[in-house]
């Protein structure tokens, strides 16, 4: 056990008529960053509910650190911390206050509870705003109070649910760089994102979710070699030319694709191979050549037939406005 | 589990203090009500003998009517003016009106999703529930206190011999209504994500029980019927054993009805507690 640190076997969850989560199984390395990606609906947020003792499932089981998510509730919620997809602070107290009472209800007393309060804001940036009414911070800020939030107790695990949801890049680079900090600590980290290029820059393991079911699973590396590397656009002038670079690619041995005036080929490397493409194409005339390494938007596209952020409604957006109006 | 509840019901009076409009709005309608029809009510000035232009001999006999229906007045009501029956009725009521709408914080929580936050926590639900009630409690008492002083500055009339461990007996019965309507229509909140229903289910039941209990009209004026409703109304003992303590109108059994009353809110507040924390968990 002393390895795994998240174990799901067979998770599934049902609301009525729909089944959210369809028998989801995996497991997480102690200090591994194992992130689901998956578009809207996919059952992300479901998954973590019951991984965080939130939702009951339906059938199925979870081990937190070997404690089970079903018996042993109260010692998984003291070792895990939760970055919920929805806001929970309390907008008309400080931030300060805030952390303080969760300081507090994890058992900690005076000194050690405003010490750790302290340290959490300070970890994430927010000790010069920590006197500021909760309804006063922008959206990156509130995500960092949520984050700080679920620090005071040094917890094992973590669990972020789109940390980064609406989020501009500045105010993803500072999350990202706060998750690397975690995982350097040696924090088992759980992230859901239905951002690719998040996934790819901070996981070591990816899961692809789609409609409650995982479709893949495996490094990025891994699931980006499993399409086959990389492809090289190369847009002659005319579809005759395109015609006689193909035949000439196809003679050399590349694996090449033909679609009006452009020739696509495959290739383990664009690097290494791109000299010998660019001989062959020494005497045409080329409108244009493109490199594409694969990303995991391909992978999932391959799999699920969808893009990921077809219709992305940003939720977040939409709650921090709703805060504001209120 | 304590100290939990502590940190929770502290987060809860902090939210309360810091909106001071909400705190003077929940005041001022039962101010308005005990000052303006409290006091326009005045029985006792309605009966007078005035400037009838009697014969001096029937003057007298006059007067002594009039002496012979206070004195009725005073049986009925405890009190020689309706103001100080009236509001130390209110100060009953003003627990339920609280109570019943306790929910509402219940409901915001989730909505916001603090309550969430709570959930993940290592604590026993039980505490979220009893800091709510706790708080909800807190404030109907403060309410109630201002309500007393306020009266008293207008001229509410304590009964001879007041002490303050009369005072201290009315408080406990106050902390005890309103242990028992809070934790009522706590479980309410926990029930509903909508606050909707709170609202409605405030309306419905306000004031059909302020009616129907004694705490604006003696019970001993009411047709039979009515009589019947205000007898199982927990209205009607609260206002009748704050009158007991605070302007001596006699009762019958006073200490039992408050060791009922005392009963009857731990109980409905364990298995509310209960029904609370299921509802929690679904
Ligand atoms: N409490 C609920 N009652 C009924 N249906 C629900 C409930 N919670 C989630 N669902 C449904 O379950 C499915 C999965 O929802 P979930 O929130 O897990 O998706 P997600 O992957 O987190 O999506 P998003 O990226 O939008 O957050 C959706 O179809 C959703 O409508
Ligand atoms: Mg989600």
């Amino acid at each position: 056990m002393a390895e795994t640190s998240i174990e799901a076997v067979k998770l599934v969850k049902q609301f009525g008529p729909l089944t959210a989560v369809k028998g989801v199984s995996f497991k997480v390395k102690k200090g591994e960053l194992y992130a689901l990606l998956g578009p809207n609906g996919a059952g992300k947020t479901t998954t973590v509910k019951m991984l965080t003792t939130l939702l009951k499932p339906t059938s199925g089981e979870a081990y937190i650190e070997g404690y089970s998510v079903l018996r042993d509730t109260i010692k998984v919620r003291r070792i895990i911390g939760l970055i919920p997809q929805d806001l929970t602070a309390d907008d008309e107290m400080s931030g300060w206050e805030n952390v303080l009472i969760q300081a507090k209800l994890y058992g900690y007393k005076g000194r050690e509870a405003e010490e750790r309060a302290r340290r959490s804001l300070e970890i994430v940036d927010l000790w010069g705003a920590a006197r500021r009414k909760v309804s006063t911070y922008s959206g990156g800020m509130r995500r960092r109070l949520e984050i700080a939030m679920s620090l005071v107790h040094d917890p094992q695990v973590l669990f972020l649910d789109e940390p980064t949801l609406g989020l501009d890049v500045q105010g993803r680079r500072a999350i990202w760089d706060l998750v690397r900090e975690f995982k350097k600590n040696g924090i088992t980290i759980m992230l859901t994102t239905h951002y690719m290029e998040e996934a790819e820059a901070l996981s070591d393991r990816v899961a692809i979710i789609d409609m409650g079911e995982i479709k893949a699973e495996g490094t990025p590396e891994d699931l980006k070699s499993k399409l086959g590397g990389d492809k090289v656009y190369i847009e002659a002038l005319t579809p005759e030319e395109a015609a006689e670079a193909f035949s000439e690619l196809g003679q050399r041995g590349f694996n090449v694709k033909l679609e009006n005036s452009t020739v696509i080929v495959k290739v383990s490397n664009a690097a290494t191979s791109l000299p010998e493409i660019a001989r062959v194409l020494s005497e045409r005339r080329v409108k244009a050549v493109n490199i594409v390494r694969p990303n995991l938007e391909e992978v999932f596209l391959e799999l699920t037939g969808r893009r990921l952020r077809e219709e992305a409604f940003d939720s977040f957006r939409f709650r921090v406005l709703s805060h504001k109006i209120r | 589990m304590l100290s939990e509840t502590y940190v929770l019901f502290m987060r809860e009076t902090k939210r309360w203090v810091g909106r001071k409009p909400v705190l003077i709005v929940s005041l001022i309608t039962p101010l308005f009500w005990v000052l303006l029809f409290g006091k326009s009510f005045n029985i006792t000035n309605m009966i007078n003998v005035g400037d009838l232009a009697l014969p001096q001999e029937y003057y007298a006999i006059a007067l002594k009517i009039v002496e012979a229906i206070r004195f009725r007045v005073f049986e009925i009501f405890g009190s020689q003016d309706y103001f100080t029956y009236m509001a130390s009725g209110m100060i009953v009521v003003m627990t339920l009106f609280q109570g019943t709408f306790s929910g509402v914080s219940t409901v915001f929580d989730k909505r916001l999703g603090y309550m969430s936050r709570l959930m993940v926590s290592p604590i026993r639900r039980e505490s979220i529930y009893l800091a709510k009630v706790a708080a909800s409690v807190f404030r109907a008492l403060v309410l109630s206190l201002t309500l007393l002083m306020v009266a008293y500055i207008a001229g509410f009339k304590f009964k001879e011999g007041f002490t303050v461990i009369d005072l201290a007996a009315a408080i406990v019965v106050v902390t005890l209504t309103s242990l028992t309507f809070t934790s009522i229509f706590m479980l309410v909140g926990f029930l509903t994500d909508s606050h909707e229903v709170i609202f409605s289910t405030a309306n419905l039941v306000n004031l059909p029980l302020m009616f129907t209990s004694s705490a604006l009209f003696p019970i001993s004026q009411m047709p039979e019927w009515l009589r019947v409703i205000a007898g199982v109304n927990p209205l009607t003992y609260a206002s009748d054993l704050v009158r007991y303590f605070l302007i001596g109108k006699s009762m019958s059994d006073p200490w039992l009805v408050f060791a009922a009353l005392a009963a009857a809110s731990l109980v409905t507040l364990v298995v509310c507690m209960k029904l609370s924390v299921r509802a929690l968990d679904k």
